[in-house]
């Protein structure tokens, strides 16, 4: 299974987070090809939202930064892993920045699913994601629901699905490997 | 400083964030003198501009387009350096949210994070206004924009005279929540007569990329 992780740790990535990301990346390493980046080592510009992604160069960002290889990673991946410390009750702006990025990877169509308009595949296979957090000290079960609400109306839209949320504090590299690796056995069933 | 704006539309001037914050001042200005500045957080140094305001004034709305389902990345730098400890705040806080879909239930979710957010920080939140649609205002005729500016005109109007955003307008702003069966049926038999992606198909042809409109450049080749 091709997993990518895209770690938005926003301080010198030396601390606690950084460490479980790194060795979770090292135990998929196992039985997984995985990608890991390091966003705060990349140069991520922000979306600009000018669509010339949709309606100039059709999927392709125009933006001269790293956030290609990224988009590449992501959509030929089975897996992706969202990894970011929560900051201010939600994940970095490092990773939304790149995440505002996946613009591309849809169509600007809009079809009706579930009753509401969103837009078209781009691209036949999206992949299905897991999210993984570090609580700030105050935050509670509201948070952990709004960051996991938010993350599935996003996989709604990207045509993937939510797998998991989890928070280092609560669950161990071991845990998150098998519940990863569990996916795929259900993906290939 | 009575009340301040930040716009946090990656477009700055180009943005449908900016015409309707015009047209909430507009109306704002029909009952109060006071000047609202309004700042961009798009662009070199702005971050710091938006936070001296945020530090003056009595009262901050942020508006903001909807960017995968939540805010745009420098909208949450934003919110992540105001969070900073030794950060002066405004008394009170509100947002406005706008997006292309037609359907409020969008950005319904990111409001929830924006309340959470303002509790946070220990101050008062004003609401968030949640409109749909917007995509596609700047090119509309008159005629198709005429109600949504005056709404938004009428929401700045009220802000001036009552210090809060108007409930009724908020809730007139938010329809469609979902969109009827009947509107759904609508899309659904437009879809085949290519008016439902006009908008895009116009820019398309306009920029020669009509033949590439469904180019997958990201895919790696089949082995």
């Amino acid at each position: 299974m091709n997993i990518t992780i895209l770690n938005g740790d926003m301080s010198d990535t030396s601390g606690d987070f950084s460490a479980y990301i790194q060795k979770l990346a090292r135990k998929l390493r196992e039985e997984h090809r995985v990608n890991l980046f390091l966003l705060n080592q990349m140069n991520i510009q922000h979306c600009s939202g000018c669509w010339n992604c949709w309606w100039k160069t059709p999927g392709r960002c125009n933006t001269n930064d790293d956030a290609e290889q990224v988009l590449r990673a992501v959509i030929n991946s089975d897996f992706v892993i969202f990894a970011s410390p929560l900051m201010a009750g939600f994940v970095s702006s490092l990773l939304k920045r790149m995440t505002d990025r996946f613009v591309g990877l849809l169509h600007p169509y809009i079809e009706m699913r579930n009753g509401e308009s969103h837009h078209i595949k781009r691209y036949p296979h999206y992949p299905d994601f897991g999210v993984i957090l570090a609580k700030e000290p105050d935050t509670d079960e509201e948070d952990l629901a709004i960051v996991r609400d938010i993350y599935d109306r996003f996989a709604l839209n990207f045509h993937a699905q939510q797998r998991y949320l989890k928070c280092i504090e609560t669950s161990n590299v071991k845990e998150v490997v098998h519940e990863t690796s569990h996916y795929q056995r259900v993906a290939e069933a | 400083m009575k009340l301040a704006i930040i716009n946090g539309s990656p477009r700055r001037k180009k943005s449908n964030s900016k015409i309707l914050i015009e047209r909430f001042l507009k109306g704002y200005y029909r009952e109060c003198t006071d000047e609202v500045p309004v700042h961009y957080l798009a662009g070199q140094k702005r971050k710091e501009e938006a936070l001296s305001l945020f530090e003056q004034a009595e009262t901050v709305l942020v508006v903001f387009p909807l960017y995968t389902d939540c805010m745009p990345g420098m909208v949450k730098e934003f919110f992540e350096e105001v969070s900073k400890p030794g950060i002066i705040r405004p008394r009170r806080i509100g947002f406005i949210v706008q997006s292309g879909f037609p359907e409020a239930i969008h950005s319904v979710y990111v409001e929830r994070y924006l309340a959470k957010f303002v509790k946070r920080l220990k101050r008062e939140y004003l609401g968030t206004v949640i409109r749909g649609g917007v995509e596609g205002i700047q090119i509309m005729p008159p005629g198709m924009t005429r109600k949504l500016f005056s709404h938004f005109e009428e929401l700045g109007r009220y802000f001036a005279e009552h210090d809060e955003f108007s409930p009724e307008i908020m809730e007139v702003l938010r329809k469609p929540y979902t969109l009827s069966g009947r509107r759904r049926m609508m899309f659904n038999l437009l879809k085949h007569t290519g008016l439902t992606n006009f908008y895009w198909n116009s820019h398309l042809k306009k920029n020669g990329a009509w033949e590439k409109r469904f180019d997958r450049p990201y895919e790696n080749a089949q082995p």
